[in-house]
Order: C-alpha cells, then structure tokens, then sequence
C-alpha cells in the first residue's frame, strides 16, 4: 500500500534532547522535518553489592535524568534474568561519557554496559518499527510503516540529485597558496564571480534547487571545507551559511584518518554531512565508487541505518546494524564492549584451526570447454545450515548436536536458532529473489543494472558477515564460527573431488567456493549435476556456465598457477575476467586500453587451438601501441598513473615517482596524507629531480614530453601478464620494442631528513 | 590480516629459504636441477597440504615431495608384482 510520504531519514536533533524525522510528502514532493522529543536509556548490569551504590550516585550525577531498576536477560548469553539499571541521559549527546563513567567505577570490568553506541535515530527507527525510505502514513499523529522492510520489489521516492564542484583560480581542481574560489557548479547552475560574491550566493542557490542528494568528487576534503573557510572568512555566521536543509555547525563529523584494510594503507577524508541532505563524496566512500544508489538504499532499509551513514561506513557497519536490529527485535540488548576473551587452545589445535577455504593452483595455459560451478553465497549458506552464531556454539544445552564442524568438534545448538543465521536467512531470501529477478531482465537494460547494483551491495555485506566473525572487536562475533565455517567448506570441497569425478568431469581447478570442471565422454548434464549437489548437499550450486576457452596465468616466481588470475570467454560471450589490469583499480588507461584490444582479438577464437593462433595477432597490436606510444604524442591523459600512497611523503626511503609526485603535491600546499591517491603522468623516470620526474595530474599543460620507455615497460608487463603461458616474456618484449631497461631503484637520501636517513643507513 | 599461526605457504616459503644455504654448497648441475625438482615438487600440493593441516611441517613438505617424485615414476609393470 503505497503511503502519504517517505521517511527518508532520522536525525539527531540539536537540543539533544529529540530526533528530527525527515519525510517526501507523495504528492508535493516537499521534505518537512519534524521534532519528536526521544532520548533512550543506557543500560549497565553491575552486582548487586555494587548496584545501590551506582544507582544513588547516578542520580546526583547532573548528566543524569532518570535512573530506573528492570530485570530482563539482556545478553545472547544469558541464561536467568538479570536486574539492570535503565540510565537516562538529560542529552543524547551525553550517552558516552555518562557509559564512560560508569566503566570507570566499575574499574572497566565489573559492570557490563548495554546499547551505548546505538545512536538516538538508529534506535528510534528500532523501537518504532520504522526504517529509512519507508513509504508511512499518519495514524494518531505518528508515522506507521505500509510495507515491510523485506520487501524486494519497492517503491523509491523521487530523489533530486544535484553534483557540485568548486572551482579555484585559473579554472582548476588543485588550489595552490593564495587561490581563490572563481566558480561554483551546483547542478545545472554555474555561478561565476568574485570568491565573497559567490560564497553569499550559494546558500540561496542550493535552497532554491533543494537537492536531496549533494554528490561531489572530493567534497569532504576539498569543496566544503574550503567553502566552510570562505564564509568564516566573510563573516558569515552558521545561522547564514546553511548548505543543508537546518543550520548546522560547520565542523566535520569525523576528523580525517588514515588505516589499513585487508592489507592496503587507506584513507578517509573528515566528513561534512549537510543536515536534511545526503552528501555523497565519490572520493571519499569505500562503496560508493563500486554500489549504485538502488544498492545502497536497500542496505539502509536492512539495516535501518541512515543512508547518508551507508554510504560513509564499510558493508561491515550494515551488517553489524542488521544484527543488532535482529537483536533488538527479540528482546536482546546490545554490549558495549565484547567481553568474551578467546579460549586457550593448544598450539596443534591452533594450526588446525586457524585455516581459510580450500585454493588449488591450477594448471597454467588455455584450456576450451571448461564448465564452472559457484556454490552460491556458500559461507552465509553454511553459517545458516549448520546454525554457527557466537551462542549457538559448544552451547551447554545441546552435548549431542549432530552439528559437529569438521576436524575441529565443535558443536551447533540444535535448540534454538542462532543470532548470525536469523539475520543472514533473509537476506538470502532477499539476494536469490534479487538474483533471479536480475537474470529475467533483458541484457544490458537500465533495470538489470539496478539489480546487479543492488546483488553487489548484498553480496558485501555477507561477505563481511563472514569475515566479521574472526574480527576480534565484533560485537556478536565469535573466532570459533569463523573457524567452524572454513571447516564446514574445506570438507564440502574435500567431497566434491569424488562427486565431480563419479558424475564424470575432473577438477581441474577450485577456489573456495567455485569449481572448474573438465566435462569427459558421457558426463552428467551441467545442469542435472548442479542441482543434484545442491539437493545431496542441501547448499544451492549455480553452473555458471561452459567455457569456449579459458588461460590460467602462472606466478612470477615458481611458475605454477596464482588461483585468482585467469581470463576466459563463456559460451555466451561474456568475458570473465580476475587479477589481470583492467580489473585493477590502478591500471593505466594505456595499459586498459591495450588489454582491451588484445581481448577482443582473443575473443573470435572458440576453442583453445584457435587461441594459440590468435597469440600473433594480439602481439602484433601490441607492437602497434609501442610504435605509436615511441612517437611521442600519446594523449597524456592516458597516461595518468594513480597511486595509493603507503607513508606520508618524508617517510618513504626509495625515491620513486609516486615520492617525485607527492613532493610537487606539497608544493602546491596540497599535503596528502597516507592511503590517499595520487595522480602524475612520468616524463623522466631516470631524474633525481622531483620537480622534472613526474608532472602532478591537475598541473598539466598536455604538450609534456612523457618517458617513453617508462611506458612501454608499462605495457609490456600487461602483454607478459596475458600472454606469460604462451612464451612471452617482459624483457623479450623491451628487447623487441628497442627500450632501455628500467633504472635500478636505490636508497635515497637527503640530509635533511634524518628518518630517511636512518633508514638509509641501518 | 590477524592470524595467529602462519598459513602453511608461508612455513613452506620460510623452509625452502632456509635450503637455500644447502643448494649453495651443492656442485654439480645435475645436483642443482634435481634440487630444483624437491622444491617445485613441495609447492606443487601446497593445497593439499594445506587440508591436512597437519603441525608437523616436514610430514607435509616429504608428503608432497615424495608424491611428486612417485608420480613421475615409469607406469609399474603389472608382472612385477
């Protein structure tokens, strides 16, 4: 049923004291906001010889409204009721530090504390059964939902979206010392002008358009704290310069930060939220570079997250979210801090456990007419199957459980149903009605991009419900499922060796989750054997298709295949594509553009012996681009590499170009922290001058003399990476093409900088 | 990322390093290919070591090794048994 309006987010309010509930009106399409007074309690369990005692001083505590005794079993893990405290804050804004306190006293460990990081709107979505773009209807005087969050096939409210970007003296993207803002583009609009005039103009502009989305490139660390210092410069109060939809503070939400994620320095930009707008900052998203906003949307309505925290937070925050929701539902509290060390183990035990998914190696060179098999969404499947969540495991209830993860012992209860599967089972439902839904739309249509969008997004948010559970700051994670997991996998892939061999294929390749199988005379149907599995095993297995050829690509240093690098063609015509440049994000656009061609030359073969022959031709175009890059008027823009930066700029000990481009980044007063990407194009790889190595991306002219034997190095390492199997090699490439050979990298040094100096020494 | 013990590529990496104080002092070409051969032979069933899971680190190393080693043999003679 569709409803008078849209929810579309909730905020704190700035009294403190109350959320503004933000709506669409269906008809109008007016955004109004409304305050309604919510300030939830903290919870602590302290014992009983402690519990007066808190009580009484938290009542005198002046941060303290109201202090209230309930007994309920707040944790997974209980078994009996227990009395709380229900401690509630005069000021949203004090739930920290009044949980700070209170941990504090109970010399952080006697008191456990409960829903403290749970923000005041996320709760209120919680205990209102209301979520983010739910379609609502006024009963007395409340919003109330028409339709269940679950539902996959929605109506979104229309959104105006509106890019702004900044521009700096000379028409530039890059200020430099003493810039001034010369353009604003909000939208359609392009105001042009004076930096005063045009920073007064903007917050009438943007209020005149009243976008519900601001997207920028950079915004957070570019646009809107040089237009926030602009206006503090004007002397324009937070009550004049109002870019969001209520005045608000200009201060970031979040300071600035650099972190490592699965290996990789990364970095975010503080954030700028505009209250009553979303703010999207493509630079400054994990996801929304890769996840369309139908994907997002769906994320925020799970896990009844605002979509404008969606956006800035890892998948890993929804997931997190849609536990807790889950949790809160049935009547759970959610701790503060995850008090539940690890268990001893012994040190056999450990190196049995500690142990990822089955990966062969497979058999380096092309191979014609291989079918591959993905069990789908396998880990969530497993975790669902077997009832693996943090309190279901080894629980006392259940000694007999024939759940037992495999090598390990460890046992599923077979009583009640697990925190971790209640969340995963309808997200499964959600993803396979999305899935099949996607492979119903027509090819290439704007719809079936909007579904693979929105399989993408929940595809990664199971993902890290997976890699959450090893992650020891998870708050209902728990290492033994992550360990019982990969147990439950390697077992299953360990079964289908025989299975595949028994229907008549062989394995020639497996990661994980996913099969290459080599079809022999008189094979089981693809199809037939897909389902068979599926039902024996009780875990759905997809066939994702035959191969007309596929090339698995061997590593540098032992010559035997890297698991996840291969190319190959299906039936259909469809490429698959895995560790090779086009798929990585710092590939240059030469680079992408020759593989690409040497791909399409590839793709006319059908078999592996018209591919061996088609090995000349695609070398043959690459000739062709080293022939055309030596002339020396390739378009610098594709020639732009990015590089993530791994330390700040003193740091490095090998002069490099990526040091060269950061170097001429400061001198523009543009200090890039570590984790942050930059952008240059080489013009001398052999110079020991920063300023004439490289040219910074954003100051150049375009008529640069560029290196050409950088670049074709460059291309002859993505022609070797394609073509390694075949006899083609880097240096044969180089030798063929007449480059000179790259420079050895050394030590660098500078006197004034003792840490480079220090490393250079010791 | 987080783990605790090393995953076995790695142990096997760290072992084979440690050989290669042994092949230095090795003097003849066709000692060196056959050493060659041990070496590629452990890291051809690192997977399958890998599922055993076994703490005896060489147990996996001879395991693959020797199953390397065997399966080039010439096929076995059936009268031979």
């Amino acid at each position: 049923m569709p409803g008078e309006a849209w929810l579309l987010d909730i905020t704190d309010a700035s009294d403190g004291r109350s959320v503004l509930l933000w709506t669409k009106d269906r008809g109008s399409g007016a955004v109004r906001s409304e305050a309604v007074a919510f300030r939830p309690p903290i919870y602590a369990a302290a014992p009983r010889t402690d519990r007066t005692a808190l009580a009484r001083d938290l009542r005198n505590d002046p941060l303290v409204d109201e202090v209230v005794e309930r007994t309920e079993r707040p944790s997974l893990f209980d078994t009996r009721p227990v009395t709380l405290l229900a401690v509630r804050p005069c000021s949203n804004r004090s739930r920290r530090t009044i949980a700070e306190k209170i941990d504090r006293r109970g010399d952080f460990h006697r008191f456990t504390l409960y829903d403290v990081d749970l923000t005041a709107p996320q709760l209120y979505h919680l205990t209102h059964d209301l979520y983010p773009f739910a379609p609502v209807v006024r009963r007395n005087g409340a919003w109330v939902v028409t339709e269940p969050a679950e539902l996959v096939d929605y109506e979104l409210p229309p959104l105006r979206l509106a890019p702004l970007e900044v521009r700096w003296t000379g028409g530039t993207r890059l200020p430099g010392p003493g810039d001034r803002i010369t353009e604003i583009r909000l939208g359609p609009e392009r105001l042009e002008g004076a930096e005063e005039e045009l920073v007064r103009a903007l917050p009438s502009e943007i209020a005149r358009l009243d976008p519900d989305v601001v997207l920028t490139d950079g915004g957070d660390a570019l646009d809107l704290p040089w237009l926030y210092a602009g206006a503090a410069r004007y002397g324009l109060s937070d009550a004049e310069f109002v870019l969001g939809r209520v005045p608000s503070r200009w201060s970031p939400l979040r300071g600035a930060r650099s972190y490592m994620s699965y290996g990789r320095v990364l970095h975010s930009a503080a954030a700028f939220n505009l209250p009553g707008r979303f703010h999207f900052d493509r630079a400054n998203s994990v996801l929304f570079e890769d996840i369309e906003l139908p994907g997002l949307i769906d994320a925020a309505r799970l896990s009844r997250l605002s979509l404008q925290s969606v956006v800035r937070q890892s998948p890993g925050t929804s997931f997190s979210a849609m536990e807790i929701a889950e949790a809160v539902r049935s009547g759970v509290r959610i701790p503060w801090k995850k008090n539940r060390p690890e268990r001893f183990r012994t040190a056999e035990h450990m190196v049995s456990a500690d142990r990822g998914g089955t990966i062969l190696r497979p058999p380096v060179g092309v191979h014609d007419h291989l079918d591959e098999f993905d069990f789908a969404s396998l880990f969530p499947q497993i975790m669902v199957r077997h009832n693996l969540s943090a309190e279901t495991l080894d629980c006392p209830c259940c000694p007999k459980s024939p759940h037992i993860a495999p090598e390990l012992g460890y046992r599923s209860c077979t009583k009640r149903v697990g925190l971790l599967p209640r969340t995963l089972l309808p997200l499964l439902t959600h993803r396979a009605a999305l899935k099949a839904a996607m492979r119903a739309s027509p090819l290439g249509s704007p719809e079936r991009r909007r579904l693979h969008g929105r399989v993408k997004m929940l595809k990664w948010i199971l993902v890290t419900a997976f890699g959450y559970q090893g992650y020891r700051n998870a708050r209902f994670g728990r290492i033994e499922c992550h360990e019982a997991i990969n147990a439950y996998a390697r077992e299953l892939f360990a079964d289908m060796v025989r299975e595949a061999e028994r229907a008549g294929y062989r394995l020639l390749h497996g990661i994980v989750d996913s099969m290459w199988l080599a079809p022999g005379p008189g094979c089981v149907p693809a199809e037939e054997f897909a389902r068979t599995i599926g039902e024996r095993y009780r875990l759905p297995l997809g066939y994702e298709g035959r191969y007309r050829w596929v090339v698995f690509l061997p590593t540098v240093s032992d010559g035997f295949g890297v698991p996840n690098r291969y190319y190959g063609v299906y039936e259909s015509g469809e490429f698959k594509l895995r560790g090779i440049g086009g798929r990585r994000h710092d590939t240059t656009g030469v680079a992408r553009r020759l593989e690409g061609e040497i791909l399409q030359i590839l793709a006319k073969a059908r078999d592996a012996s018209e591919f061996r022959h088609l090995v000349p031709r695609a070398l043959a175009r690459a000739d062709r681009f080293a022939e055309r890059l030596r002339e020396g008027d390739w378009p610098r823009t594709d020639l732009t590499i990015a590089r993530r930066t791994t330390a700040a700029v003193d740091d490095y000990a090998v002069f490099t170009d990526t040091v060269s481009a950061l170097y001429q980044s400061r001198a523009i007063g543009r200090l890039l922290e570590p984790g942050e990407k930059v952008r240059y194009v080489v013009l001398e790889r052999r110079s020991r001058s920063w300023s004439n190595r490289v040219r910074l991306e954003g100051t150049m002219h375009g008529d640069e003399r560029y290196d050409i034997d950088a670049y074709l190095e460059l291309l002859a390492r993505e022609v070797e990476t394609l073509l390694a199997p075949f006899g083609v090699t880097r240096a044969g490439l180089l030798a063929r093409w007449g480059a000179r050979p790259a420079p050895p990298r050394d030590r660098y040094t500078s006197p004034s900088r003792p840490r480079q100096l220090r490393l250079a020494t010791g | 990322m987080g783990r605790t013990a090393p995953t076995y590529r790695q142990a096997l990496d760290e072992r084979l390093k440690r050989w290669e104080t042994f092949e230095r002092l090795l003097t003849t070409p066709k000692e060196r290919e056959a050493f060659a051969l041990l070496r590629s032979g452990a890291r051809r069933y690192v997977a399958q070591a890998t599922q055993v899971g076994s703490p005896d680190l060489l147990e996996s190393i001879l395991l693959s090794v020797l199953l390397d080693i065997a399966q080039r043999l010439p096929p076995r003679d059936a009268d031979a048994d």
